[in-house]
């Protein structure tokens, strides 16, 4: 199997963008990937998109975003795993890579969720479940899933309401230095714990908002990466992994069982360890999301996720600095784009181009990206690295 | 900024799309039969004595497509739940409600709606009764209620 490194990563202001449409947006986050690579858009033999759709009119997002940019007679799919679309394009983009079929392949997330009024959204991630016995009959919503895992956190370790406020306060602080974030301002514990219920004990501030937004990255086999290069970011190991549709099918409500697979299995393809990791992006669609995946990465123990947050552990000078971006929190969170979106964070954390005041200090050259697709339905785990 | 400039022109479309589906249940349909006759029943293969909820007629575990019904009975524990106030666009017509996931006494487990009790009053590991219900269109589901103190 071939190396396969990232050379080129693009992103587009993250929002409510009624200012372009699907095929724009993507435009956004693919110019700036194959500018950034430096790459004739010929070398381009393989295109993956990521998108869940549904929320935006055209049906074949791949075809769409590739006509516009000017890529023609590509080999190209859409890809969808929820919300870890992005994740899985990469997985795809990255096999044909590995694997010889291309030298050169382009992942592209791209989500438009504002084209449909707010609760049609609420409705299309409601049914990402099991429609027949968690919808016709219980209307279940994005928030309502994790909110059960939430109430089973709080019973079983005594993480409260405000823990889970903390992470999103991080959130937001890291997203106020970040220009590409959908929201810019700082908020406070009590600002997140007064607003408004919407799955108890999940609020507005728990949730990630609805958004419009779009990544891209190159990826490039060894020699086209030397060639392009000197900082390649390469990917050192997938993991992915899947649990029920039904929601009552699990074992349990602490955590995530196809983040751990998906975790140990990267670890184990990257050979590394949770303790080498110098940064990561963790899938926080909710804040318990967040608490829950330091504990099935193996960042801490079982239960001990809201110490880490309220001992500012994740936070830039702790053992492990997550969403830096501001995480699907404030960042936002267009549901094929954030996979992709997460690997543009971590490349550029990995080459010391994160910005300032948000870049996490790199020791080990190892950072994580950790996408899961609706409540862990689908997780991807994928480690990535700097250096030789 | 993007999200402050709510002003940008936008074309509303003219065409609309309304999705209904014709879900088929035939091959499990004794399921919502016995339920309109306030039994909870589900399926266990009589290869390997696997019982599935949802109840399915093909067996996950070795794949057999033979299968009894059994009656797994109506008492349950509260395992999780949360309380939904912002529903879905179909949904516009209820009230915020409750939903909870509960274990029967074979481990099986239900998600469904917790009736009866106030939010605030539900505890995990409280007992629960399984109630069959019928919608306003006539199709049939189920609830839970808190058990009566016994």
């Amino acid at each position: 199997m071939n190396r396969v490194a990232i050379v080129g990563a693009g992103h587009s202001k993250f929002g409510k963008r009624k200012d372009v449409n699907l095929a724009e947006l993507a435009f956004e986050s693919i110019k700036q990937a194959v500018t950034d690579a430096g790459i004739e858009r010929k070398e381009i033999k393989n295109v993956v998109v990521g998108s869940a759709g549904g929320w935006y009119e055209e049906a074949l997002p791949a075809v769409v975003v590739n006509e516009y940019a000017g890529l023609r007679s590509v080999g190209t799919m859409r890809v969808e795993a929820a919300c870890a679309s992005g994740s899985a394009a990469v997985k795809a983009a990255h096999d044909s890579v590995a694997t010889g079929e291309s030298d050169v392949a382009l992942a592209v997330g791209v989500e438009k969720m504002t084209e449909v009024d707010t609760m049609t959204s609420v409705e299309l991630i409601g049914r990402a479940g099991s429609y027949m016995w968690e919808f016709e009959n219980y209307g279940m919503t994005f928030p309502a899933y994790y909110a059960l895992y939430a109430v089973s956190h709080m019973n079983r370790f005594k993480t409260t309401e405000e823990d889970m406020a903390r992470v999103a306060v991080k959130a937001h602080h890291y997203g106020s230095l970040n220009p590409n974030a959908q929201f810019q301002k700082e908020i406070t514990v009590e600002k997140v714990l007064s607003s408004q219920v919407v799955a108890w004990p999940l609020k507005l501030y728990d949730a990630c908002p609805l958004t419009d937004g779009s990544a891209a990255v190159v990826l490039a086999n060894e020699e086209v990466a030397r060639r392009l290069t000197d900082t390649p970011v390469w990917i050192k190991g997938i993991g992915y992994s899947s649990d029920s549709a039904n929601l009552s099918k699990r074992d349990d409500y602490v955590g995530l069982t196809a983040s751990v697979e998906a975790g140990k299995r990267a670890y184990q393809a990257a050979k590394v360890t949770p303790r080498q990791v110098d940064v990561a992006t963790c899938h926080d669609c909710f804040t318990i999301a967040e608490i829950m995946a330091y504990e099935d990465l193996g960042f801490c123990e079982k239960g001990e996720g809201a110490r880490l947050v309220r001992e500012g552990q994740t936070e830039i000078g702790g053992k492990i600095p997550v969403n830096l971006d501001g995480g699907l929190k404030a960042k936002g969170h267009p549901i094929g784009a954030t996979g992709v979106s997460m690997m543009v964070e971590i490349t550029k954390q990995l080459r010391g181009e994160a910005g300032r005041n948000r870049q996490a200090p790199i020791k080990n050259g190892i950072g994580l990206v950790h996408n899961v697709g609706g409540t862990g339905h689908y997780a991807y785990v994928t480690v990535l690295s700097r250096g030789a | 900024m993007q999200e402050e400039k709510q002003q940008q022109p936008t074309l509303h479309s003219r065409r609309s799309l309304t999705l209904r589906f014709d879900i088929p249940i035939s091959r499990t349909h004794e399921f919502w039969d016995a339920l309109g006759e306030g039994r909870f029943l589900t399926t266990r293969c009589t290869a390997c004595g696997n019982e599935s909820f949802p109840p399915q007629a093909d067996c996950p575990r070795c794949m057999s497509d033979r299968f009894e019904w059994v009656d797994i009975g109506r008492e349950a524990r509260l395992v999780t739940y949360t309380y939904v106030q912002v529903t879905p666009a179909s949904f516009v017509n209820d009230d915020p409600y409750t939903i909870a996931i509960g274990e029967f006494a074979n481990g099986i487990k239900v998600l469904a709606w917790l009736e009866g009790v106030p939010v605030e009053r539900a505890k995990v590991g409280m007992k629960l009764t399984v109630e069959a219900r019928r919608s306003s269109e006539g199709n049939p589901y189920y609830v839970f209620v808190p058990s009566l103190p016994s």
